[in-house]
């Protein structure tokens, strides 16, 4: 059995991969934090607040759009509500230990740690100090996220702004769709989302991006309800 | 103050969600047709987003070749689909923004 520091040391190096893209992809989002206007000290707060590149992004392109604030924080819980599906996979594995741990790990859950973490809950090596392993990873992914950030952030605030950097932001979240649409159910969520997307854009309060969320949602799921019939 | 509010309450949609089962709720498991919808989630939200970020031009429909956020966008979609790479999509839709906005002066 390993001890907890080799656990630890061991979820370190499983994360390490993943920080090839998370390094530039944090460096990205401080930037697009600045230039959707907030200052160097909410952009930072947001990151060490929030710790999730996609609500850090959803945040920043809907404040720069003047956005009233429960629409902005609808957006970011819409978003993400894949941690709840998270939430609910590890919640077995984790559900012996102390409050204080329970909290301190869902604080530092992310994509990446939850596909390592719970890839090491699956193998079948000893469990004892496993909660090491996924600090080990979610500590090293925490601190080379923050750090990536606020690179983003100074480098941000240094750019004029005819380099048009806010373009960024609309280019990581490309970087984020390609990858998500992988059927051709998540393809018909995505353009049905994008149309009603645009057909609404006259809606005050950029109701737009929920009513388009909605309609790409109800999209994906009709044709996956059409192939199961087929079946 | 408006920003400030703003980045608490993200904060703490966050937090609660990531903490749901793990703290607050036993982890039985969601219905089906619950979980099978969340997966439609980040196509449909993301795509909701990048499309007028695209197309719409101060919130007018934009689709002419005066537009060059559309085709850089269109080109980091196809780079992104083709590298799998996500730092090469948006590498390539930067340049392509700066070279186009260049290019019309």
């Amino acid at each position: 059995m390993r001890s907890p520091r080799e656990e630890f040391i061991a979820g370190s190096r499983a994360i390490a991969p993943v920080l090839v893209g998370t390094i530039p992809f944090g460096f990205v989002t401080g930037v697009a934090t600045v230039a959707a206007g907030m200052s160097a000290a909410q952009g930072i707060a947001l990151s060490v607040l929030s710790f999730s590149g996609i609500a850090q992004l959803i945040t920043s392109q809907l404040v720069a759009a003047g956005s009233p604030v429960m629409v902005t924080v609808a957006a970011a819980f819409v978003v993400s509500l894949r941690f709840l599906m998270y939430s609910a996979a590890l919640a077995p594995h984790l559900a012996h230990l102390s409050l204080r741990w329970r909290l301190l790990l869902s604080y530092l859950m992310t994509d990446q740690s939850f596909a390592t973490g719970l890839a090491r809950y699956q193998s079948d090596r000893p469990k004892d100090h496993l909660h090491w392993h996924f600090l080990g990873s979610a500590t090293i992914l925490y601190a080379s996220w923050q750090a990536a950030v606020v690179l983003g952030v100074v480098a941000g605030a240094a750019v004029p702004a005819s380099w048009s950097l806010d373009f960024a932001v609309v280019l990581s979240f490309i970087a984020l769709l390609v990858p998500a649409v992988r059927t051709r159910a998540d393809l018909a969520a995505a353009i049905v989302a994008g149309a009603a997307a645009l057909a609404a854009a006259g809606l005050p309060y950029r109701l737009s991006l929920v009513v388009a969320s909605i309609a790409g949602i109800a999209a994906g799921m009709a044709i996956e309800l059409a192939r199961e019939k087929r079946r | 103050m408006s920003t400030w509010l703003a980045i608490a309450g993200v904060a703490a949609s966050t937090f609660l969600l990531r903490a749901s089962f793990i703290v607050f709720a036993d982890p039985h498991r969601f219905p089906r047709r619950f979980r099978q919808a969340l997966n439609f989630v980040p196509p449909a939200v993301l795509a909701a987003i990048v499309v007028p970020g695209l197309l719409l031009h101060g919130g007018a429909l934009d689709l002419s070749l005066g537009n060059p956020r559309w085709i850089a966008g269109v080109l980091a979609i196809l780079i992104g689909a083709r590298t799998r790479n996500a730092m090469a999509a948006i590498a390539t839709g930067m340049v392509a923004l700066w070279l186009l906005q260049w290019a019309m002066g």
